[in-house]
């Protein structure tokens, strides 16, 4: 695929060889990239003698590397929907410290992170059209403007093209970061900073994290968790989650997005240092202090108001929850964020649909089409990306659609628990062309959409049913005035 | 009497100095806007009004000796957020990140630095990574390969681990060092071979290291020096840089104590001046924290803060420890920097971990001021559990500090303009556990945010040299306890006359509900109290009175207060429109809350019936609720398809009864047939005709069958087709026939 799309793009063979070396992202391929480079540099200008002849050499080392280039790439695809190779910005580089713990369990699920400043000026998520990155981090909430050619339109391409993205804001969040959370589905309060010097904060005033350091309440200690296991893991979240940083409202009009983590009834979002006169525009379990989108091409997005959410400090941090006398060793921030990162880039919950397939019963041959009144047989085999391998899903709730402009057929699967899904129906009297609709939404789960188009006739002139008993009377009459006529004609002729 | 006489006077103080201070105080105050000050409590002082008495002369001077202070303390030490000294979290943190992978560490760079990291904090790991990590030592400095750096840190290493090696080994690389410093021309080659150089003098007790032209190298690293105090790392063209700063001061360090004739002192003076240099260079954080940060961004070799201020300080300790006389650095520099490293908290690299711990542990016993650190161990205080208020001035590495008194200088309560409040306390010190406390409910004090001002007195005026304390330290405490709530009312008026109509008892500590109906002519009232455990009023950040309708439609405002009542009152004839008309039952939720109130609560108080007038048309709809997402991904219900019910059709029996009824009246013919005695005369009797009328009958007789055999399975076409035959044969066959019999009959009439 790349190859081709190489040729097209540039239409030279430079282009096609700038293509391969730009297939070669991962760092464990770093000799092979910078042999190709240096072949690229070589052609380019290379008019010398001895570079051509040097060149030669390269070339042809480079030539079984070409071949070799399938077996190398293991980038994002959809039979390894794992991402790979991660895009992290910071406003400051001690971040990539203080928030240790989060990398490191990154790294050792096997992500490759590539650390940059936000304003790096060379940065780009894309070169020749193809993504450097398969998934985003957005740890620099106070950044006004990316550095390079990044920007608000092309992190929501990013998005747009399947790829996945963190962001982690907090009270000093900029227009900027706001801005792709809006378009996320998402409105971080904005109830901040031109008059004041400090942005509204989450403060809870009952459900706050006891400390004896910290007394203004914005610690907030929360275990409002979504129900999802696909989403936040099959292991309980026992420990609840610190939270400190800004609070956000889900746009109503968006049905993609889900609060994973909500704000307690009584907690509201207002700046700490004025006095409230008027209503805060956010209150109650209306906020939302972690989200997460899943987009319809399966991209996801996880939302935070809060970047100490993910620091080494309130991972490591015991938590007492106000008013309850249960303590804590660990926060829940550590397993919560684990399992949600594991989520967000397609470790779990990500979906396959394989083998569709129908007949009619006692067959096995998939026919052109369909007579009304004809029994068939469905399957589908649907499997789970576990982040190494598909192993078969199992669920009790997948359901099949016959649909023409609207169901004609909805009905449960059943499942031999490997996989494979399967149920059998007759085929409604009306006839036309119809879908097999396998539509499965299901909570933190990427959707399945599978539809195959059949049409339906309707009997043949020779499939209608014969000799109806009804019908003898007709049949005796007919038959009998025929008799009637064979006698009339010998007795009308030869009578004398 | 004789408090409130003083606090009169005290307050004279200060409008005395508003008037002095004003326009020193404003450009201060421009200066603090930009880098965004937090510091509250002197807004107190310029509020104050000026036409106060005039305060006494003893007065007069206090407040000088006040103003003076205040103008120190605010460019260094007054943002100074509490920041706690190294502790038991370090360790395990080091522990976590310095893993050694068989005994080793990896590089030798990598094993020095979780060696000596670990040396610091007193965790003791010699032992286990000596068997793997010495051989390597002794490799490196035997080797003859081995570059200077490599040298350097394996000598490092082994200044921690102590391996045997002889002192062959050592006089080896002595002497490979002494020929890399003579055509040295870098800074790092100075650095690397003057500081294994050193190091070899301290391992070795019997070799004799020594530099016989110390002034020369001395020189030419000052050369490489920059105006601003800065360092390039070469001669030819290199930018200057920070990082090398520090690296250069350590390399000069190495050669002062290396020399063999003493260094010429004048030289000495002008690197203490670079040094004075390089420190006007330093950013500072708002809370007090400075800090060296690398201009030059895009050099490869880019160093972060921590790097690059751990470098310098390594370096200006080592050479502060090697020169005479003082190195004229302010403490409250110096007390800068160990808040920087330590404000880091605890790093999550073993680079930052290294930075961190051994800049600390360069602070910590450095010649030119010792920096003290004022924490406090909670500043959340409760006065129903009548927690002390507790303050540890420790080291920067959590040692003891030498025998001081702290003093409570000030406090003020934020939020408020009254400074009441314990001032000019002494901390009572308890040795054992080194802390020192002061009993908070001896001084009546209120639940409240408030800020206090420490300062740290030495008892020996000698410490004064040796340690620093930053003057005066602010921190910030909570207050926190039990706030009553009385007389909550809650009423229902009319509009007009304000007459009421009805009137409930609210118990805001249990569970009360109450139900009410009401219209839109009428007010709803809730009244409550609110005081503090000293019977103050009390204001809290958050009341917040909720109605929800049944259509989960919710509605917030936020009460208003006169003194300690609080009142909320919903006018409904105002509120219809922002209610959407929409009459029924709502739901009464009330929150209360704030930072310093313990008894925190958000409780429902039950529920009123509101009876409004019809929407018109024109008003806006109520915003839809919103959808509860588990609903949104459920299965759905299954469908299956009604097929078309088959037609209903007479039972089998009466169908046959009918067909024999059919058949009847072809009976009856026949009947008739033979009744009329019918006979076949006419029959042709000559062999050909006979023939022709045989074929003719057996043709009808075959047409007939072909339709018996179209319904009973040949279709249309292949019926169309024999049916054409056969009627060719019978027109035929027919014409023959016929004609004959008409003949016949023509015969019979003619004769």
């Amino acid at each position: 695929m790349r190859e081709v799309y190489g040729l097209l793009h540039h239409g030279s063979g430079f282009g096609f060889i700038n293509s391969f070396a730009d297939s070669f992202k991962t760092p464990s391929h770093c000799a092979a990239r910078t042999l190709l480079s240096l072949i690229i540099i070589i052609i380019r200008h290379g008019n010398s003698k001895t570079l051509a002849k040097m060149g030669k050499t390269l070339l042809f080392r480079a030539s079984i590397l070409l071949f070799l280039l399938p077996f190398l790439c293991n980038s994002f695809s959809p039979e390894n929907p794992t991402d790979r190779r991660i895009l992290v910005l910071l406003d400051d580089l001690a971040i990539r410290s203080s928030h240790s713990i989060f990398f490191n369990s990154l790294k050792s699920r096997g992500f490759d992170l590539d650390f940059k400043l936000a304003e790096d000026p060379k940065l780009s998520l894309k070169r020749y059209g193809q993504y450097l990155y398969d998934g985003l981090i957005l740890f620099s909430p106070s950044i006004k403007r990316f550095g390079g050619s990044l920007d608000l339109a092309s992190v929501l391409e990013f998005v747009d093209s399947g790829h996945d993205l963190i962001i982690g804001a907090d009270s000093s969040a900029s227009d900027l970061i706001r801005d792709i959370a809006t378009e996320c589905g998402v409105d971080f309060d904005e109830a901040s900073g031109i008059l004041y010097d400090a942005a509204a904060v989450v403060i809870d005033h009952t459900s706050y994290a006891v400390s004896e350091a910290e007394g203004d309440h914005t610690l907030i200690a929360s275990d409002d968790f979504i129900q999802s296991d696909v989403i936040l893991g099959e292991k309980k979240i026992a420990a609840p989650v610190l939270f400190r940083g800004i609070g956000h409202s889900l746009n109503a009009a968006n049905s993609l997005v889900l609060k994973v983590l909500s704000a307690s009834p009584s907690a509201y979002s207002a700046n700490l240092k004025t006095k409230l006169s008027s209503p805060p525009s956010l209150t109650g379990s209306a906020i939302s202090l972690v989200s997460v989108v899943q987009a319809r091409n399966n991209a996801r997005v996880l939302l935070s108001g809060s970047l100490d959410l993910f620091s080494n400090r309130l991972f490591r941090s015991a938590v007492q929850k106000a008013g309850t006398s249960i303590k804590y060793e660990k926060s829940g921030n550590e397993q919560f964020v684990t399992e949600l990162s594991k989520w967000i880039f397609h470790e779990r919950g990500h979906l396959k649909a394989v083998n569709v397939k129908h007949h009619k019963a006692g067959e096995t041959a998939e026919p052109a089409m369909y007579r009304i009144n004809d029994d068939l047989e469905y399957s589908v085999e649907i499997y789970e990306w576990s982040g190494t391998s598909w192993k078969p899903y199992v669920a009790d709730d997948v359901q099949v659609q016959f649909y023409m402009m609207s169901p004609y057929v909805l009905k449960t699967l059943s499942n031999d628990q490997k996989g494979q899904y399967y149920t059998s129906f007759r085929v409604p009297d009306v006839y036309g062309v119809f879908q097999f609709k396998v539509e499965y939404q299901r909570l933190g789960y990427t959707s399945l959409s599978l539809s195959k188009q059949i049409p339906v006739r309707p009997f043949r002139h020779n499939e209608y049913e014969r000799f109806i008993t009804a019908a003898y009377p007709y049949y005796g009459a007919s038959f009998s005035s025929m008799a009637g006529f064979f006698v009339f004609t010998i007795i009308y002729l030869y009578n004398k | 009497m004789e408090r409130e006489k003083e606090k009169k006077g005290r307050k004279g103080e200060r409008g005395w100095e508003g008037d002095v201070a004003g326009e020193e105080r404003e450009r201060k105050r421009d200066r603090e806007r930009e880098r965004e000050s937090r510091l509250i409590s002197f807004k107190v002082f310029s509020k104050n009004p000026r036409n106060q008495p005039p305060p006494k002369i003893k007065g007069m001077a206090r407040s000088l000796w006040f103003l003076a202070f205040l103008l120190s303390l605010s460019v260094f030490t007054c943002k100074a957020a509490v920041f706690q000294p190294i502790s038991d979290r370090h360790r395990s943190a080091a522990l976590d990140l310095f893993v050694p992978v068989d005994g080793s560490f990896g590089s030798l760079e990598e094993t020095y630095e979780a060696l000596r990291t670990f040396q610091i904090l007193g965790i003791d790991k010699v032992a286990d990574i000596n068997p793997a990590t010495c051989p390597l030592v002794v490799e490196t400095l035997a080797s003859q390969s081995s570059k200077a750096k490599d040298i350097f840190h394996a000598l490092r290493v082994n200044s921690i681990l102590r391996c045997s090696i002889d002192t062959g080994a050592f006089e080896g690389a002595g002497s490979k060092l002494q020929s890399v410093l003579k055509d040295a021309s870098s800074l790092l080659d100075f650095y690397y071979s003057i500081g294994s150089l050193v190091l070899i003098k301290d391992q070795s007790s019997e070799s004799n290291v020594f530099l016989e032209d110390a002034d020369g190298i001395f020189h030419s690293i000052k050369s490489l020096s920059q105006s601003d105090g800065r360092w390039r790392y070469s001669s030819n063209g290199a930018e200057s840089s920070t990082y090398a700063a520090g690296i250069a001061l350590e390399a000069l360090s190495g050669v002062v104590s290396l020399a063999s004739s003493g260094v010429d002192q004048s030289m000495i003076g002008i690197v203490k001046n670079d040094i004075m240099k390089l420190f006007d260079s330093l950013e500072g954080y708002d809370d007090g924290a400075l800090f060296f940060d690398e201009k030059l961004v895009d050099a490869s070799e880019h160093q972060g803060p921590l790097s690059t201020t751990s470098s310098v300080v390594r370096g200006v300790t080592a050479f502060a420890a090697v020169t005479s006389g003082r190195l004229n650095i302010p403490g409250d520099k110096i007390l800068g920097m160990a808040y920087f490293f330590l404000g880091i908290g605890v790093p999550g690299n073993t680079k930052d971990l290294f930075n961190q711990i051994e800049s600390l542990a360069c602070l910590e016993n450095n010649k030119i001021s010792i920096p003290l650190i004022l924490s406090l161990p909670a500043t959340v205080l409760s006065l129903t559990s009548k927690d002390q208020l507790k303050v540890k001035v420790n080291t920067v590495l959590g040692l003891d500090a030498p025998p001081l008194t702290v003093e409570l200088v000030q406090a003020f309560k934020s939020g408020s303009k009254d400074t009441h409040a314990f001032q000019g306390q002494e901390l009572k010190f308890d040795p054992e556990s080194s802390i020192h406390s002061l009993d908070l409910l001896s001084q009546s004090i209120d639940v409240g945010k408030y800020t206090l001002a420490f300062e740290v007195l030495l008892h020996d005026p000698e410490h004064k040299n040796i340690y620093t304390s930053g003057g005066r330290t602010l921190a910030n405490i909570f207050v926190t306890g039990v706030v009553t709530i009385d007389g909550a009312e809650i009423s229902v008026l009319d509009s007009d006359v304000g007459s009421v109509e009805t009137k409930k008892k609210l118990d805001l500590s249990g569970e009360s509900t109450v139900s009410l109906s009401a219209n839109h002519l009428q007010k709803l009232r809730i009244t409550f109290d609110l005081a503090t455990p000293l019977g103050y009023a009390f204001v809290p950040h958050q009341v917040f009175l909720k109605l929800r309708h049944e259509s989960k439609v919710e509605h917030i405002f936020v009460s208003g207060n006169s003194g300690k009542q609080f009142e909320i009152i919903l006018d409904f004839l105002g509120l219809v429109e922002k209610f959407y008309y929409l009459s029924g039952i709502y739901d009464i939720q009330l929150t209360v809350g704030d930072a310093v109130m313990e008894n925190s609560f958000l409780q429902d108080l039950g529920h009123v019936e509101l009876d409004l007038p019809e929407r018109p048309e024109k008003a806006t709809r109520p915003p839809s609720p919103p959808v509860d997402p588990y609903s949104r991904f459920g299965p759905k219900q299954e469908i299956s398809h009604i097929f078309r019910a088959p037609e209903k059709l007479p039972p089998k029996e009466l169908s046959l009864c009918f067909l024999a009824l059919t058949l009847l009246p072809f009976v009856g013919f026949l009947i008739g047939l033979i009744y009329l005695r019918v006979n076949l005369k006419n029959f042709p009797t000559s062999a050909l005709p006979a023939a022709f009328a045989i074929l003719f009958q057996a043709g009808i007789a075959a047409v007939l069958l072909l339709y018996v055999l179209f319904w009973l399975k040949l279709d249309l076409f292949t019926t169309l087709k024999t049916l054409g035959f056969l009627g060719t044969f019978l027109l035929f066959v027919g014409h023959r026939t016929l004609s004959y019999l008409a003949s016949i009959s023509a015969k019979v009439k003619s004769a």
